[in-house]
């Protein structure tokens, strides 16, 4: 069978060879990037309140109870708790671009380096609460990093297409 | 057959290392540093669960019923009744068997990980592994993406051949050729 030079280039990514290709951690970063957008679901606006699950407002007040290192907690307690709209929308938003930005493969390093810092907090943030585990942080945040170092939206995403167009703008080191 | 054959691309081959949309080498590293890292990860529960003596009849059987004991009476809350019952009537009854088991199995898989030996048929022990407690623990308290994310970082080191690159398969793969459908390195 002779296929055209695009799609033997292309069948040749996904066949199975001992260096890694970048298709397994695209998969990956999509599940990921639902991963984000899912964990929305408890932080919606106006309110931010989680329905039956346990709010950012209940969260918040877990982090200040069991800090992981004290000036944390402090900055919880005396920053973010009472602008809590501020940061509660910046979050929201925050998390909502890293979603999109990793299911869509679109300006992924970005994604990936908000997501980082993102998981980092998280991490920081719940890691003394009773009943959390920290790993599942770590394994989070190096995730992002693998995302950010490996480009990963140039497989199965827009930042495949994209790069070649914004390839002389400051956008490509976002890709 | 040779690692080194064409049938057999090693990471050297520059036919590989071409290959579209990535700096190969990248992602390779990468892959290898999630595999490290997972089995860290792996090792360190498998210490903590051995402090806490999971690995025993008694443990394996006293994790099972807090898992599916609602919150409300200080359990997990899990809810898959399905899958309760499963492990109430394989596991629970040869509890210490299984303890056993998956203290050995557990530790390898770790190991596997951690230095990038048999990797492949690690990554495949381990995504079983976290599958079965994404099952165990679906419904509950716990953040059930934990598993997603440990269950995608296996998938990731099994396709991207994660013990190639800063690991022992390596040398085994140069100097034995592939595995047997490449299942183990």
């Amino acid at each position: 069978m002779n296929f055209g030079p695009k799609i033997q280039t292309r069948l040749r990514s996904l066949a199975p060879t001992p260096v890694a290709s970048l298709w397994s951690i695209a998969i990956a970063r999509i599940v990921i990037g639902v991963l984000w957008l899912f964990s929305l679901r408890w932080k919606l606006p106006p309110d931010f309140d989680g329905g039956s699950e346990r709010s950012l407002r209940q969260w918040l007040q877990l982090e200040v109870e069991h800090p992981t290192f004290a000036p944390y907690g402090r900055f919880v307690e005396t920053v973010i708790q009472p602008n809590f709209t501020l940061f509660a929308w910046l979050l929201f938003f925050c998390e909502l671009v890293v979603g999109i930005s990793l299911l869509l493969g679109l300006f992924t390093r970005g994604g990936a380096l908000l997501g980082f810092g993102l998981s980092l907090n998280l991490g920081i943030g719940l890691a003394n609460v009773p009943g959390e585990w920290p790993w599942a942080y770590v394994m989070l945040a190096m995730w992002h990093g693998v995302f950010f170092a490996t480009g990963a939206g140039r497989a199965f995403g827009i930042d495949g297409r994209l790069r070649g167009n914004v390839l002389n703008t400051p956008l490509r080191l976002l890709t | 057959m040779s690692a080194n054959s064409p049938a057999t691309p090693s990471a050297q081959d520059p036919d590989v290392a071409a290959a579209p949309f990535m700096p190969a080498r990248t992602g390779s590293i990468a892959i290898s540093l999630l595999r490290i890292t997972l089995g860290v990860i792996i090792l360190a529960t498998w210490w903590d669960n051995l402090q806490d003596e999971l690995y025993t009849g008694d443990g394996l059987s006293g994790l099972i019923d807090w898992l599916f004991t609602p919150s409300a009476e200080g359990g997990n809350g899990s809810t898959l009744s399905l899958y309760e019952r499963l492990l109430d009537t394989v596991v629970v009854p040869n509890a210490g068997v299984f303890a056993i088991g998956q203290l050995i199995i557990e530790g390898l898989f770790g190991l596997g990980l951690l230095v990038g030996a048999s990797t492949r048929a690690a990554s495949i022990g381990a995504m079983v592994f976290f599958s079965s407690l994404f099952l165990a623990y679906y419904g509950g308290d716990e953040w059930i993406w934990t598993y997603v994310l440990l269950f995608v970082a296996s998938l990731t080191v099994f396709l991207g051949w994660g013990g190639r690159t800063l690991g022992v398969d390596r040398f085994v793969a140069n100097a034995r050729g592939e595995s047997p459908r490449s299942l183990f390195w």
